[in-house]
């Protein structure tokens, strides 16, 4: 119960910070490049080969009486409702989480923080709110080109190794796609990169115990991260399913 | 620095803003720059219907559904895009189907100038079309999951007839149906044999009744000889004759018959006289039986009757020697 207390409490501060544009806006796309185009390689490779596992466990499934046309409709369903944002989400989380409560870590342990604070700019403005901003607003966009990519090595795999024709690939890719799709995997994965992000920074933060606390901390900062990746995976469907 | 990476995020932002728009216009298959007319239909249910489903005009597809909501009165509207310039009958309907047996459906414009042969749908489209309103009237037809059901049910009742039709032609009932097919084709051989037999005897049927046939010509052509004479004894009075015997002795015959019923009232009337006299006569009889009496003792007792008899003898004797030697027994003197 505590740690939910302070866990409100630094999200009540972080909130408050917004109202530091000043501080914040400039530092901002810095994160989003770091945080979001540097990620995409990772999260690119996962759904390149996500699409291509999908494609071909999808054909192995429907072999028989299931026509193979919904290895189209399996590949995009599944990439955009549920593999691209969660797996994306769950490399993003070592990723990207690690990678900020460990630098955030650092800078607790070696009193950068406090020399912030000696400096008198918030922390949470300078250093939280950009990586939040960054990974909400980049979380999607990394999510949205990995769902793309990996519908489009499933359609290539389906070509090239099932015995499957371009319009049957496409024709079961239409047959029961609603923009819901589209957007309910967006939706999951801003709530994935702000979790994470809130995540890293709150355990980077409170980080204490010199390089040992620092590797502690980031360790947590994944375990919860991809935890709550799950949670979050299951609220979603729950609600908006 | 700042620049550059302002630059490479805006980049990567548009990109995917781009990927984003663009997949989701063309697996929505969203035409644009073409326009599109909206229409409504209405349905009593729509079944597997959903958004996004295609509307097909003739096999085409001329669009999709857009929106599906409850209505007032138990009806459930739609609205359909339609592509513009699609040539539509003036009177359209909409039923809504299942397209394959995976859950698939789309609504299929129909020209309600044509009747379909379905009752219910045609009983759905008039009960829609009553409401009225700019609005197609809308039926459904079953899901494929009620249809195989039904033949599920369907194949499960012909499972259990094969079954028992299993159990009752067994090894055993194909070896009698082969007996009986053999007895069978014995028995048409008989019969076979029978109708050459009785095709024979037909034919001496025939000939005989050919035969029997001129006899019988022959005894008609008698009997009109016999009717023509009789008919020429009978114009000489001769038949008259026999007649008038007959009634002559029919005359003597009821007259006899008269003497007898008179000779009967005699009869009746002594009836007491006779009855006594069989009275007696029954006594006499029965003490004859009896063996009282004279006649009695003398039928009964063979003693009596030998005495009798000997007796009846010697007076015989005694007869004869009176009548030889007179002067023997008897003496006539005057004096």
């Amino acid at each position: 119960m505590s740690a939910l207390g302070r866990g409100g409490q630094f999200l009540g501060d972080v909130g408050r910070s917004l109202r530091e544009t000043d501080t914040w806006v400039s530092l901002t796309a810095v994160q989003m490049r770091r945080i979001g185009v540097q990620s995409l390689p990772i999260a690119l490779f996962i759904a390149v080969f996500a699409g291509i596992v999908l494609a071909l466990l999808s054909s192995y499934s429907f072999t028989g009486a299931v026509p193979l046309y919904f290895v189209g409709t399996f590949v995009g369903k599944a990439m955009m409702l549920e593999l691209a944002p969660v797996l994306v989400g769950l490399a993003l989380a070592g990723r990207v989480g690690a990678n900020i409560a460990a630098e955030l870590g650092t800078m607790r342990v070696t009193e950068q923080v406090d020399a912030l604070e000696t400096l008198a700019f918030n922390p949470n403005a300078y250093l939280v709110v950009p990586r939040a901003l960054a990974a909400t607003a980049m979380f999607p966009v990394v999510v949205a080109l990995a769902t793309g990519l990996g519908i489009v090595a499933g359609w290539f795999t389906a070509i090239n190794l099932l015995d499957l024709s371009s319009p049957d690939f496409v024709k079961g890719l239409r047959l029961f796609y609603q923009f819901k799709d589209v957007w309910f995997g967006l939706l999951k994965a801003m709530s994935f990169g702000f979790v994470i992000a809130m995540i890293g920074c709150y355990k980077g933060l409170n980080t204490r115990g010199g390089a040992e606390g620092v590797g502690r901390e980031t360790t947590a900062a994944v375990v919860m991260g991809a935890e709550m990746i799950l949670v979050l995976d299951a609220f979603w469907a729950v609600v908006l399913l | 620095m700042k620049r550059r990476d302002e630059l490479i995020v805006g980049a990567t932002i548009v990109f995917a803003a781009v990927v984003i728009a663009a997949g989701a216009l063309w697996l929505s298959d969203t035409r644009l720059g073409g326009s599109s007319d909206s229409y409504q239909a209405r349905f009593r249910t729509v079944g597997g219907l959903g958004v996004g489903n295609p509307v097909v005009f003739r096999g085409v597809r001329v669009g999709r559904v857009e929106t599906i909501r409850l209505a007032a009165d138990n009806w459930v509207e739609t609205d359909l895009r339609v592509y513009a310039g699609v040539p539509l009958p003036p009177r359209s309907g909409i039923i809504a189907a299942s397209r394959s047996f995976f859950g698939e459906w789309q609504a299929t414009i129909v020209d309600l100038e044509q009747p379909t042969e379905d009752p219910n749908v045609r009983r759905d489209l008039e009960e829609a079309l009553a409401v009225g309103g700019d609005v197609w009237p809308g039926a459904t037809l079953p899901d494929i999951g009620q249809l195989t059901a039904q033949a599920g049910r369907v194949a499960g009742d012909i499972a259990s007839i094969s079954s028992r039709i299993q159990t009752v032609f067994d090894s055993n009932a194909v070896v009698e149906l082969q007996d009986a097919i053999r007895d069978f084709t014995g028995i048409a051989d008989n019969i076979n044999q029978f109708t050459r037999t009785q095709t024979e005897i037909m034919g001496d049927v025939g000939v005989n009744l050919q035969q029997g046939s001129d006899v019988l010509a022959d005894a008609a052509l008698r009997l009109q000889s016999s009717l023509a004479r009789l008919d020429s004894a009978t114009s000489a009075g001769e038949l008259s004759s026999i007649f008038a015997n007959t009634a002559v002795a029919s005359e003597q015959a009821r007259g006899a018959m008269e003497d007898a019923r008179a000779l009967i009232g005699i009869v009746r009337a002594n009836d007491s006289t006779l009855v006594r006299l069989i009275q007696g006569a029954d006594s006499l009889i029965a003490r004859l039986e009896q063996g009282t009496g004279t006649l009695g003792l003398l039928v009964s007792d063979s003693a009596l009757y030998t005495e009798a008899t000997l007796t009846v003898r010697q007076l015989r004797t005694l007869l004869a020697d009176i009548q030889a030697n007179p002067r023997k027994y008897f003496k006539f003197s005057v004096f």
